[in-house]
């Protein structure tokens, strides 16, 4: 239970991080996740686009498809200026997040 | 392989998302599956493994569409195209009005020119509407009103009007009758009110002690009139407006019982009445406890205002009134028996006379419109043809007739509720405009005011507008022929015959339309030029007029009065810049005070017949210099005929033609009144003058007599001042003297001659130039049109003008063809609408001076004037069309 809550809670940020440096489509998105977590978090399309498009709806990633040479058309997203500082301030949110609770667990089990 | 696409579409097929949209979604996801298969397939999978796991991605796919329902824009679904499928009335609508303003938006010269077209339509229909709602329809401001009644004396002989009651007649009426609830009689009056700062004449009535229980309004402070206070001892009492209280008693609250003077006599006041009460003339600012005196047949000076019972009808009031009549005719022994009373509603009396000119404008102002509907519908016809294209795609795709024809005519109606939006501004200028230009005279004139019934009317005349100018062309559209518009290639395909027959048709009509109202403007452009052309009988330039009221304490004998007379007109006199200055109880060109019946020495009237009764006006001697009446025989007045010396009458030109034909009237003898008033002593003729009107320019030239004041006296005159110099100028110092004399004189009306001409004729000149001013506006929308229809035949006919070139035809043949066409309907819509207004004309019967429902000069002019406009408005296509050329003509084919 905990799990999901806290995979809806924090999907926003993963997606927001894994487009800052470069434009990234849907699949590489899920695929980098899953890898990067070790398998433990995992989006399907289910979870992954309604995600993305809500995202781009509130102006954060802008979507655009692209076709490269060789390659299908793909639809890459990109952070915008916007989701640049929401990434910013969900980073350190997230952060503080971490620490609060790492703060406590410790204390208990020590 | 599986059809990725296929699959998610199924999955998201309740999904209600823009389709465009949806189409991405659905190739974005179908990519990723893709990219699934894809990689499952690179390992080890095999394809049937590959494609399992791939779907196993959409295996929440209620989710994913329950998440895309949220963060997508869900939509009504909208047809590709328009009119193909029933669906809910209310989408309809919204996707109708959606598509029609997207179109309107894409042609904003057509959007513009109807819109502005509309919007004057309406406004002026709207703003006449507001006037003949306010003052016709709306009932007037007292409770139950239409129960109110005023109440005469009527000869049945019809020649003589009505006529005021006299006190008994009252008493009689009021004591008899079982019609009328209640019931009272007033006289206006006005009265002199000394105590401000300076003297000041007021307007007022004289009322019985009934008046406002029977109107049934009651004084917002203070109390009305008791039942026993218009008897001749009660202690005088007077309610006063609201108005008088704010300007002369400073608002004060505690005015009630307080007194003031009134014709040199101490008034109570005991109730102000509330603003906005203004009866019996809109100027009445007192209402003055009458004193009935006993049963006195005569004078009559009283006009009767009744509240009927309810239920009750003028019929019956009238039947009963006629036997209250016979009654008191045998009571008295009358032997003269030719008159009863009778009564008419009060809402009649009040705007009777203005009906049929509010009528008139009012029909006028929907001609304008119809007319611009007619444009309207004409530019909506040729954006029919540009539209055949879309229109027949429409069809062939499968929308339904009448689901097409209600999109087109949602997309009419849209217009005229834009025409709406845009005109209701101006109808509200048109409102504040037409109350500052309308004359002083009108009735009700401050009630006027946009109110619901108004707005209805406008949104129905804009609702009706938009069905007028949308259904033919409408119709026309949705019975296109498939065919025929779809086979005609990138080219816009030729009107069809019905379409042009229709355009022209609309054509006629608004020719008609516009002769109709130009015939009325003519009638009435050429009625108010007699009107003012009529001569008043003087010379009415450089004269100053005012009237002054001599209160009854002061001078209270003829010798006081008549002293006063001759002193101020040598004070006057004496004023530098005066040439000449008199006195007459009655002013030209609508002030007549006084009237009565006559007498010759020698010819007694015939047996049976009823007493002509004319102006009498008692006059100083220099009256007629002062005015410029032309003295055609014998003598002026002069100071010798004064009280006591032998009496003197001077006629003017029509009685002395009328009743003494073919012999001189000079040292006949003359008396007032009939045969029965043996009282009255018989007056030599001294002198005959030219006539003067004193009844309104429009009344003919009628008998009237003259008397020295000197030998009449009244207490309320006109003093008339003739100065070759700029007469408002000598107002001040002409007051000056009236005050030196006696410091309580009250002057009101101060006016130069010419002013009082103006206004005499105001109602006349604003019908008509309002009436002007629609036919102008007619005249212009209806050349537009004219030149529309014309022109784009033109453009239509351009290849068969083509033809007629290469086969020799010259420009000029060209040009007649083309004004030919033009003129043929021309004269086809100026026949309508001469046949026409010889039947709308009568309405104006009443409106008109001297000329005629059926004038000749008018009609034929009006009708070569619009021949004339057609001509000119066709001038500029026939040019075009005479300068095809053929080459390109043809080649354009």
């Amino acid at each position: 239970m905990l799990d999901r809550e806290l995979k809806k809670g924090s999907a926003e940020l993963l997606i927001l991080s894994l487009v800052e440096v470069r434009p990234r489509h849907g699949y590489e998105i899920s695929k980098l996740i899953e890898a990067r977590s070790d398998g433990v978090l995992k989006f399907n399309v289910a979870s992954l686009y309604p995600l993305l498009y809500r995202l781009e709806k509130r102006g954060w990633i802008l979507g655009r498809w692209v076709e490269k040479a060789g390659q299908r058309r793909r639809r890459y997203y990109r952070l915008t200026r916007e989701g640049r500082k929401v990434l910013a301030a969900q980073r350190s949110g997230w952060e503080e997040f971490v620490a609060a609770i790492n703060r406590i667990t410790r204390a208990e089990s020590a | 392989m599986v059809d990725w696409k296929e699959e998610i579409r199924h999955r998201l097929a309740g999904l209600n998302i823009e389709p465009c949209r949806k189409a991405e979604i659905v190739d974005e996801l179908a990519e990723h599956l893709e990219d699934r298969y894809s990689e499952l397939l690179g390992g080890d999978a095999t394809p049937e493994e590959a494609t399992r796991a791939a779907l196993a991605e959409l295996s929440e796919s209620e989710l994913l569409a329950r998440e895309l329902r949220r963060v997508e824009r869900t939509v009504t679904r909208e047809p590709v195209v328009l009119g193909t499928r029933r669906k809910h009335m209310i989408a309809d609508i919204w996707q109708d009005l959606r598509y029609g303003s997207r179109s309107l938006r894409k042609n904003p010269g057509f959007t513009a020119i109807a819109v502005i077209t509309l919007a004057l339509g309406i406004g002026a229909n709207t703003a006449i509407f507001s006037v003949v709602n306010s003052v016709l329809l709306r009932p007037l401001p007292y409770p139950e009103p239409d129960r109110l009644a005023m109440v005469y004396g009527i000869s049945l002989q019809a020649a003589q009007g009505k006529t005021p009651l006299c006190e008994a007649d009252f008493l009689d009426w009021k004591s008899q009758n079982q019609v009328f609830e209640s019931l009272a009689a007033f006289s206006t009056n006005r009265f002199n009110y000394t105590g401000g700062e300076t003297p000041q004449q007021i307007e007022g009535a004289w009322v019985t002690s009934d008046f406002f229980s029977t109107i049934g309004v009651q004084p917002a402070l203070g109390r009305g009139f008791l039942p026993d206070e218009d008897t001749p001892k009660a202690p005088q009492t007077v309610v006063i407006s609201d108005g008088f209280w704010r300007r002369y008693l400073g608002s004060n609250p505690n005015v009630i019982d307080q007194q003031i003077t009134l014709n040199a006599r101490t008034f109570t006041i005991i109730g102000v009445m509330p603003p906005g009460f203004l009866f019996p003339e809109k100027e009445t600012e007192l209402w003055a406890a009458e004193r009935l005196a006993a049963t006195r047949r005569g004078p009559y000076y009283m006009w009767g205002l009744g509240r009927l019972n309810r239920g009750a009808t003028l019929e019956r009031a009238q039947s009963e009134m006629d036997m209250i009549a016979r009654r008191v005719q045998d009571q008295i022994n009358s032997p003269n028996r030719d008159w009863t009373w009778t009564s008419v509603s009060l809402a009649e009396r009040i705007v009777g006379k203005v009906r049929p000119a509010l009528l008139v404008l009012l029909v006028a102002v929907l001609f304008v419109l119809l007319i611009a509907c007619a444009n309207i519908a004409n530019l909506l016809l040729a954006r029919a043809t540009a539209r055949e294209k879309e229109i027949s795609v429409r069809i062939a795709l499968g929308a339904s007739r009448p689901r097409l024809l209600r999109q087109l005519l949602t997309e009419s109606l849209l217009l005229s509720a834009i025409g709406v939006a845009a005109g209701l501004p101006l109808a509200i200028w048109g409102i504040h405009l037409l109350v500052a230009l309308s004359p002083d005279d009108l009735p009700r004139l401050q009630e006027i005011n946009i109110d619901g019934w108004v707005l209805g009317f406008t949104l129905l005349v804009a609702a009706a507008c938009g069905l007028i100018f949308g259904l033919a062309p409408a119709l026309q559209s949705s019975r296109l022929n498939l065919n025929e518009s779809l086979k005609e290639g990138g080219r816009g395909s030729a009107d069809s015959s019905g379409r042009r027959r229709l355009r022209s048709a609309l054509v006629v009509v608004e020719i008609a339309f516009s002769l109709m109202l130009l015939v009325g403007a003519g009638l009435m452009v050429k009625s108010f030029l007699k009107l003012q052309s009529v001569s008043p009988g003087f010379n009415p330039e450089h004269i100053l007029t005012m009237h002054l009221t001599l209160p009854r304490a002061k001078y209270d004998s003829d010798e006081k009065i008549t002293s006063y007379y001759r002193q101020i007109i040598d004070r006057v006199t004496a004023v530098r810049g005066v040439e000449a200055a008199g006195l007459s109880i009655s002013l030209p060109p609508n002030n007549l005070e006084v009237s009565d019946s006559f007498s010759i020495e020698g010819k007694p009237w015939p047996q049976g017949a009823s007493e002509p009764i004319v102006p009498i006006v008692s006059t100083s001697p220099d009256y007629f210099t002062a005015l410029g009446v032309p003295l055609l025989q014998g003598r002026g007045f002069n100071a010798t005929d004064q009280e006591g010396s032998p009496p003197v009458v001077i006629i003017n030109q029509t009685l002395a033609e009328r009743y003494f034909a073919g012999e001189t009237a000079i040292g006949k003898r003359f008396k007032i009144g009939g045969a029965d008033r043996t009282r009255n002593p018989w007056m030599e003729i001294v002198g005959v003058v030219g006539d003067v009107k004193y009844s309104g320019l429009e009344v003919k030239p009628e008998p009237a007599y003259y008397m020295p004041l000197a030998q009449s006296a009244w207490r309320a005159a006109y003093l008339v001042v003739r100065t070759p110099l700029n007469p408002a100028g000598l107002a001040p110092a002409i007051r000056e003297q009236i005050w030196a004399l006696d410091k309580d004189m009250p002057i009101a009306k101060v006016a130069t001659m010419d002013r009082l001409l103006a206004e005499s004729v105001a109602q006349p000149r604003f019908r008509t130039l309002l009436l002007g001013i629609f036919a102008a506006l007619a005249l212009v929308l209806a050349s537009v049109g004219i030149y529309g229809v014309i022109s784009y035949s033109v453009t239509q006919r351009t290849h068969e003008i083509g033809i007629r070139m290469a086969l020799g035809a010259q420009a000029h043949d060209v040009s007649k063809l083309v004004i030919r066409e033009g003129v043929a309907l021309a004269l086809i819509g100026v026949t309508i609408g001469l046949a026409a207004s010889l039947a709308l004309t009568r309405l104006m019967e009443s409106l008109l001076f001297e000329v005629s429902t059926t004038d000749q000069s008018i009609f034929a002019g009006v009708g070569a004037l619009l021949v004339a406009v057609a001509v000119l408005a066709c001038w500029i296509p026939a040019r075009r069309a005479s300068r095809v050329d053929p080459m390109v003509a043809l080649r354009c084919e």
